[in-house]
This record gives structure tokens, sequence and C-alpha cells, in this order.
């Protein structure tokens, strides 16, 4: 669902998401990347488990949490980078 | 919602006693002495069990507890693990075993005093080798020297404390009064007179003073001076984690609570200070204290730099001049009692409130009490005691 | 241990148009003045800018607000962290960050808060799914994200941001389902978001309302989301009428489906910093809930500590600009780096200037307000604290138990124990605990104020060290 008009965007990057290969852009949120991706449900809520994705995009609401780099990020305020490994908050990994 | 007030106190009785205070003590002593078939005001001057009792680390020990205050603790362990059962709701008290770590040479003296301390009090406590610790507590760090063991140990979640009292205390038919401060208090003709803020008065046969850090203003409604010092200590929370944690954790030095709840979350104490006072309560955190504190916390258990600290907060606590709680009566003023400044208190709390209600209903307390009385400060405004 | 920034006058929290005025205008006067923001450039959530990876082609001429304010500030001496996120701030405004090289802090003088607004959204059975967000979350995925929140969107909720994601949505090239506005049909007009900024944007307003006219968008007034569910792949929402409280009626539902819905009900001010050093708060309906109080200079109740911007009462882009200057010159005027005579004139000018920009935009704010009663008709077994998963009906429960105020509310249901730190729930909530309680929202208070301003790792604050270099108290008693 990326806006084609008006805008250029960096150079295409691929990463991966729990072992499966994405590709976005540079520069781009992790969040957006994997919502255009089609990859909405990022992790389940603790309590109720039920599924979660990004929900304020600015870094304040923490339901698009993420891991990279073995550090617990919201995924709205990650950059892609070329290879960047990021994985999701599971019952095993919360 | 219907008010307990209207029933129990009719406008001229008054109460069989007024606790002022309605932490985990003034709470166990309101419900026992209802129990016990009397009358009781439970007063605050904010909500039940919003400050130290339901803001500590919850941390239900004997390791880190003084060492004579073992046996209470002991009776204390097995009020929070039943709460459901004699209360009517729990605060989630686990039981799991305590381990008290050593990390160089002091700490393993400082360990081994402790221990022994605590064994002569009652305190099933063994010392095991680091090979036996990493057994019993596989993520800590290797690096350790000796840690000392206990079975009768765990924690329970303090914020759960207030709503769990207040099942109890309504079952009881105790008067709870919340947000209203008591300004002073007299006594004529065998009844104490409580001002309150806002004009209200409530009248009582008995007094109980349970307001932990403030006890030392309370006494001075009374003309007594025992002056009780207030820490200012500092907690942290992360968010969940995977499980990396299965027993309580302290240091030796003391300077170190460690324990992860069942939701994953886990809790940092060890009392390191942050700034406030009486008046104020618990301003703000001292961020070098912080860190010291998560450093501490990250060494232990090196797993902990997944976590992600979620909140950090401060709650007060009440140390008398000997570090022994004041329980018993109020010296030179008869039908007024004091229970608290325990430090560590909640871990004794509710067993506190018993042995004082006990005694306030004419019974022989479970336990000795701790006069108030050896702590009176030589100032000329205590002459009457 | 960690870095000091040694020798600041200013640190400014903020890189919106608010910190960034109040920053310039700050150095202008001399001062040493550091600007704080967890973005990677300044812009705030209004001028957003785009990834730095990204350009705009294809004929757009001149530079936007967003980027002569960063060409301002990149123009300025003011000391840029950017990527930093605050976590702490002390009364003797020692502040603490972490950033991508560790832990960093800053001992200054003053200290002025412009960290704006969060969004509220009035939760619904289904707003916690994925492919549900924010309206102003939209507003970032079109501008900054470049992105179309789905192929085709239900927009939903109240105020002037209606328009401007559906026209952004339509511009992009996607689809809008339908338009679903609280506000009943003659509040259509005022909701033009051309008014929150400026009267001279008033042309694209019209146009925006134009492309949502021609695409045919079918729209809705004086309703909300019922529900929204998960079915077959996409979502579908039922919409219902509401009253002039915007609490959902009886009378005709209508099913919309869509691949995604972006739903906002207003803006909340941030307190997170205010709260944090107890300053004084008053609760305004109007201008959004609860707010620091301030004096004609931006002064909160904490000497050093100044508020500008949306995070003092929803008041607009506009206003934010020249209520940062109005603190800038403050701080410049307490320090000692502006005359009295100089200060009031200068003074005197911005405050023309805010008070204009301020009519509108707080007039928009208004329309942006929660009613009270409008909570009311949450169903029971809705989410309201999404981290926790504390529904409706447990907030009651602890309220008809006794918890009368929300620090009690908190300490009895979890709510605003997660990782939001209650900013997400935290208004509706107390909205919540206030009805069934039978009073005010001032009763029932706030969250109490607390380090950390947003979750940071342990690892991050820690950093490198040996047992020894841990600094020790003195031991417990035996």
């Amino acid at each position: 669902m990326r806006i084609t008009k008006g805008v250029t965007r960096g150079e295409p990057v691929s990463f991966t998401f729990n072992g499966v290969r994405y590709s976005g852009y540079a520069g781009e949120s992790v969040a957006a990347a994997l919502f255009a991706s089609g990859m909405a449900h990022l992790r389940d809520s603790p309590r109720s488990h039920q599924p979660r994705g990004m929900f304020c995009l600015m870094g304040s609401c923490q339901e698009c949490l993420v891991w990279v780099n073995g550090r617990k990020v919201p995924a709205c305020q990650q950059p892609l980078v070329e290879s960047l490994q990021v994985s999701s908050i599971s019952t095993e990994a919360p | 919602m219907t008010s307990t007030l209207d029933v129990v106190n009719p406008a001229d009785r008054p109460f069989d006693a007024a606790v002022i205070g309605a932490g985990v003590m003034g709470c166990s002593t309101a419900f026992h002495l209802a129990q016990g078939g009397m009358k009781v005001a439970l007063i605050d001057r904010g909500q039940l069990c919003r400050e130290a009792s339901g803001v500590n680390a919850g941390t239900l020990t004997l390791h880190m507890t003084r060492a004579a205050l073992v046996p209470y603790a002991m009776k204390a362990w097995e009020m929070w693990m039943t709460a459901e059962q004699w209360l009517g709701a729990g605060v989630l008290a686990t039981h799991v075993p305590g381990l008290t770590l050593a990390f160089t040479e002091a700490e393993c003296e400082m360990l081994e005093q402790r221990a022994a301390a605590r064994r002569e009090y009652g305190a099933n406590i063994n010392i095991l080798t680091p090979q036996q610790a990493l057994e019993a507590e596989p993520g800590l760090n290797p690096r350790l020297l000796k840690a000392a063991h206990c079975d009768i140990d765990g924690f329970a979640t303090a914020y759960l404390t207030g709503r769990a009292f207040r099942q109890g205390l309504d079952a009881q038919q105790v008067a709870l009064y919340e947000n209203l401060p008591v300004e002073a208090v007299d006594r004529r003709n065998g009844v104490f007179r409580i001002s309150c803020r806002g004009g209200r008065v409530l009248h009582a046969r008995r007094i109980v003073l349970a307001g932990g850090v403030w006890i030392e203003p309370m006494l001075a409604w009374l003309g007594v001076r025992i002056p009780i010092k207030t820490l200012i200590n500092q907690l942290s929370i992360t968010e969940r984690m995977r499980p990396v944690m299965r027993t309580v954790m302290s240091v030796a030095n003391g300077l170190l609570s460690l324990k992860q709840f069942a939701n994953g979350t886990i809790l940092i104490g060890g009392g390191w200070q942050g700034i406030g006072d009486r008046e104020r309560g618990g301003v703000e955190a001292i961020p070098e204290n912080l860190i010291g504190n998560m450093r501490l916390a990250r060494y232990v258990v090196p797993a902990m730099s997944e976590g992600r600290i979620a909140r950090i907060w401060l709650g007060l606590e009440a140390e008398t001049a000997d570090a022994m709680p004041i329980i018993g009566d109020v010296p030179g003023v008869e039908d007024a009692y004091v229970v608290g400044s325990a430090h560590s208190g909640y871990t004794s709390g509710p067993f506190m409130g018993k042995i004082i209600a006990q005694y306030i209903l004419g019974r022989q307390p479970e336990m000795p009490l701790f006069d108030p009385a050896r702590l009176l400060s030589r100032h000329p405004g205590n002459e009457e005691a | 241990m960690d870095k000091m920034d040694k020798d600041v006058d200013l640190v400014v929290l903020g890189a919106g148009p608010a910190g960034v005025n109040a920053a310039i205008t700050a150095n202008r006067h001399g001062l040493k003045v550091v600007l704080v923001d967890q973005n990677h450039a300044a812009g705030g959530q209004v001028f957003r800018p785009m990834p730095e990876t990204f350009t705009p082609s294809g004929g757009s001429a001149a530079p936007g607000e967003g980027d002569e304010l960063r060409q301002r500030l990149a123009r300025s001496q003011v000391r840029v962290y950017f990527n930093h996120t605050v976590w702490n701030v002390s009364t003797d405004l020692r502040v603490d960050a972490v950033g991508p090289d560790g832990p960093v802090h800053w001992r200054c003088r003053a200290l002025v808060v412009a960290s704006g607004t969060t969004e509220r959204v009035v939760p619904f059975p289904g707003w916690t799914l994925p492919n549900v967000m924010g309206l102003a979350a939209a507003t970032i995925l079109l501008k900054s994200q470049k992105m179309l929140p789905g192929a085709d969107t239900l927009v939903a909720g109240c105020g002037p941001l209606l328009t401007a994601v559906a026209a952004g949505i339509v511009d992009g090239g996607g689809r809008v389902a339908a338009l679903v506005d609280a506000a009943p049909r003659s509040a259509w007009l005022k909701a033009s978001p051309a008014m929150v900024s400026r009267p001279d944007l008033m042309w694209q307003g019209v146009k925006w309302l134009a492309q949502i006219k021609t695409a045919g968008i079918p729209i809705f007034s004086a309703h909300a989301i019922e529900k929204v569910e998960a079915v077959d792949g996409r979502l579908r929402a039922t919409l219902a009428p509401v009253d002039s409280d915007r609490r959902i009626g009886g009378g005709e539902r209508h099913a919309v489906h869509a691949d995604a819905v972006v739903v906002g009900n207003g803006l909340v001010p941030g307190t997170d910093v205010t709260r944090l050093l107890r300053a004084e708060h008053t609760f305004n309906r109007k201008l959004g809930g609860w707010v620091a109080v301030t004096d004609e200079y931006c002064r909160t109740s904490v000497p050093g500590l100044y508020a500008a911007g949306d995070g003092c009462g929803i008041s607009g882009a506009a206003a934010a600009i020249h209520h940062g200057e109005l603190a800038g010159l403050a701080v410049a005027h307490d320090l000692g780096s502006l005359d009295e005579h100089s200060f009031e004139r200068e003074a005197a000018a911005v405050q023309r200037r805010l008070s204009k920009a301020r009519r509108f935009g707080q007039a928009m704010g208004a329309l942006m307000a929660l009613p009270s009663r409008q909570v009311e008709t949450i169903a029971p077994d809705t989410v309201v604290c999404r981290c926790e998963d504390v529904t409706r009906a447990e907030i009651d429960a602890a309220v008809a138990g006794g918890a009368r105020d929300m620090n009690q509310l908190k300490a009895w249901t979890r709510c605003g124990m997660g990782p939001c730190q209650g900013r997400s729930c935290g208004d509706v909530a107390a909205e919540l605990a206030a009805l069934k309680a039978g009073c005010g929202r001032s009763e029932v208070g706030f969250f109490t104020g607390r380090a950390p301003l947003r979750p940071v790792s342990l690892e991050q604050l820690t950093g490198d060290y040996d047992y020894a270099d841990i600094p020790l108290p003195k031991a417990a008693p035996l």
C-alpha cells in the first residue's frame, strides 16, 4: 500500500521477521514495512492472547514491540537497514 | 453503594477502637479487633494500603528480616500464604525458596553472620556452594562465591493488599473512613475525640496509631516523642520477561531484592535511597542509585539485560533507633496503642496487627510485644511518660 | 559512567513546532540550548519528516512548513540530540536520556517541555485488532511513511483530522470506505482542518472536502463505530447513531467492510514530564484534559520548568509556534539574558500572534474534546487498558469495590501498569472511573507521574561495568 506519487524512496532492502524474508526500503519503519507486506499481526496481548499490531505509530502505545538485536523496540520507531533481523514478541520471548 | 458508616456509628456511641492508619498493620489490627467483637473505625488520610503497604517489594523472606523478628515473620508468612482463608482474599502470595548471595569475601562473611543469627531465632537456613546455588537458580552469575538458602520464603503482590483487606474489613463490618486526615486527638472522660479535616469528629474508647513513618507526628498528638527515621526506598519493575529466575534473591549486603512474578515482570528492590520525606512523601529517584541498583540486579542475573524498566517508584519505610518495631501501649496514655515502624514491616505486618489486637482485647499475645517506652527520647516533652 | 554535555543553560524536550521555536528563540538571546527528540529529525507529529532516505519528487516546488522549521533549526546554534529518549528529569533539572551511543545526561538551569500530545481513542469491541489504528497515527503513516492504511479504509472519530486523513488517502490513490463523524452534519464545515493551522489554508480544506465529495465517499454524521470484527481476512465495522453526547443509541446499524479502520477521538495533552516533576495541574475538558498550570509566560509551578505547545492544551500548530517563542523569551529573561524592557516588548508581540492563532486552534480543539457521557455506552467486556487487557467491567467493579482515584484503580486492576504507562487508556479510564464513582474528573485525579518516561532497556541504562564499579551504599542492619 505504498504511495508512489510525490516521493522517491531509498534503496530497497531485505530483512527477516521470525526468519522469514521480507522486503522494504531503507529508512522505512519496520512496522510500516511489515504492514505493507500484509504482516499486520505482530504479537498477542499478554493476558487475553488477542492479536495486536501497530496502533499509534508514534512510539507511545508500545503495541508494535519487536525484538531487534536482542533489544525490545517499538517497530514504528525502528528504521530498516539491509539484513535487519527482527523477531516477534511471544510467550517464549515476551 | 451503601456505607457501613451509618450502621456501625450511630451519632453518640463511640467506637470501641479507632485505628488511625490503614496500611497492613492498621488493617490487620482493625480486622482482628472487629473479629474479637469490637466496633472498630479505621481512618486514613488517603485510601487504604496506598503507602508502604501497597508499594513495597512484597518480599516474604527471613533472610533480610531482622534476626529477632524471624519468629514473627514466620507466623506472618503463614498468614500471607493462607490469606484467602482468614481474610477472604489473597495477595497472590507465592511460596518459593529464598537465596541470599555473596560475591566478595566481605559478603561471604556477612552471609555467614546473617545466616547464623537467623538460625538462632528459628530460621532454617543452610549454606550452599556456588554449584548448589546454580542448581537451585541456574540463571545466577557463576562468579558467585557463596549462597544461603531458606525454604520458607516467597513474595506477595503488594499492590493487591488494599483490595484484599477491603473485602475482609467489610466482612467484619469495620467502619472505613478514607480520605479523612486526622488533625488532632484528645481525651475527655475516657473517650478519645479524633478531630478530622473538615470538622468531622469521631469518638472512640481506644485508639491505635498505625501510621508507619507518620507514627512520630501521631505520637506527638498525644504529647509523646519517639523519633522515627524515614527511609525513601527506590523500587523498579520490568515489563514481562521470559522466566529467568525461580527463587527470591537477595545479596548478603542487603542491597538487592529480586523476584519474578507469575506474569513475568521482575521487581528490583534493595533499599537504595531516593529523595523525599515524611511531609512530601517520595518525591523522586536518584538516577545514580537507580543505575547502581540495576547494575547489581543485572550482575546477579545476567539475563536481566533483556528487560526494559517499565516503572520506578518510591516507598517510605519507618526505622526506629534500634531498628525494631514499636508495638504496645503508648507510654503514659491510657487506652492508646501503637503498632508499626517495623523495618521490612510488610513481611510481618498481618501478624503484628494480630498480636496487638490480642493485647487490646485483653488476651495474651501469641508473641511478646515491643515496648515503645524503650525509645522515649530524653526530651522535656516526655516528662509525663 | 555516562556522558554529560556540560555547560547547558536550557534543555528543550520535544522538537515539534513549539520546542524548536523555544530552542531557537532562547538560543538567539545567547543561551546554550540542547534540544532532544526521540525522532531522527525535528517536526513533531504535525510536521513529521519522512525517513532520511526518502526524497520528495515530482514538482512540489516550495518547501513545506516542516522543512522550513528544520532549516531554521539547522541554521541556529542549538545542539540537537535526535534519536534520544529522555527517561528521567529530576527537580534539580538533571535530564537523563538514552541514545544510540548509550546513556547521556545534562544539567541545566531551565527546562522547556514541548512534548505534544497523544491520541485518544474511545474503545469499542474490536479496536485492538490488527489493521485498526489511530487517526493521528494514519496521518503519520500517510505523510511520513508515504503509505496507505489499506486498499479500502474506514475513517472514523471526530474532529478536523477526519477530512485530512480521508483526503490524504484519496490523494494517495486509496479508497475510503466511509467517513464516520460523531459530530452532527451542522458541525461538518467547522471540522475543516484549515481552521486548525491557518485561515490562509482555507483553500486546502475546501479542496479536501471537494475531493471527498467527488470520490463519492459515504459520510455518516452523528455516527460512531459500535464494533469491528475480523471477517474473511478483512474487517467489518458496525456503525451506529450517536446522540449529542456521542453516546451510541438505538437506531439503524450500518455494516461497512474495509481493509483497515482508522479511528480517533481527539488528542490528549502529554503530561508525563510535568506530572513527574509534580507541577500543579488542572483539568480542562476543552483543552483536552489534564494540563500543567502555566502563567502567561509558560512557567509551571515548578521553578525552572516551562511548558509550551499542545502539551499545555490543544491549540493547534500555529499557536504552538508562538507559544514556543514565548517560552524561549521567558527562559532568556528569567536566566538574565534578556532585559525586562526588551522582554516585555518582544513577548507582547508574540502574545498577540499567539492569541490570534489560539482562537482557531482552540475552537478546533474543543471539537475534539471528550464529552463526559460518551464513555457510558462502552460495552462492559471491551478492553480499555490495551497493555493489560483490563475491561470496562473490571474498572467498574474496582470502583464499586472502593477504588476512588486513578492510582487505587491502577493498584486494583493493573490498568496503567503496562508498557504504555497509561498513555493510551488513562483519559478514558478516568472518565469511566468518574462516571462509576459519581464524581468529577478532578476527584479521580490522574496516574502519579514516575520515571522512566518511556520504557528503557536495562542493558542501555547499565552499560558495561564490573562489580567493583557498583557504588554500594551502607549495608542493611542485621
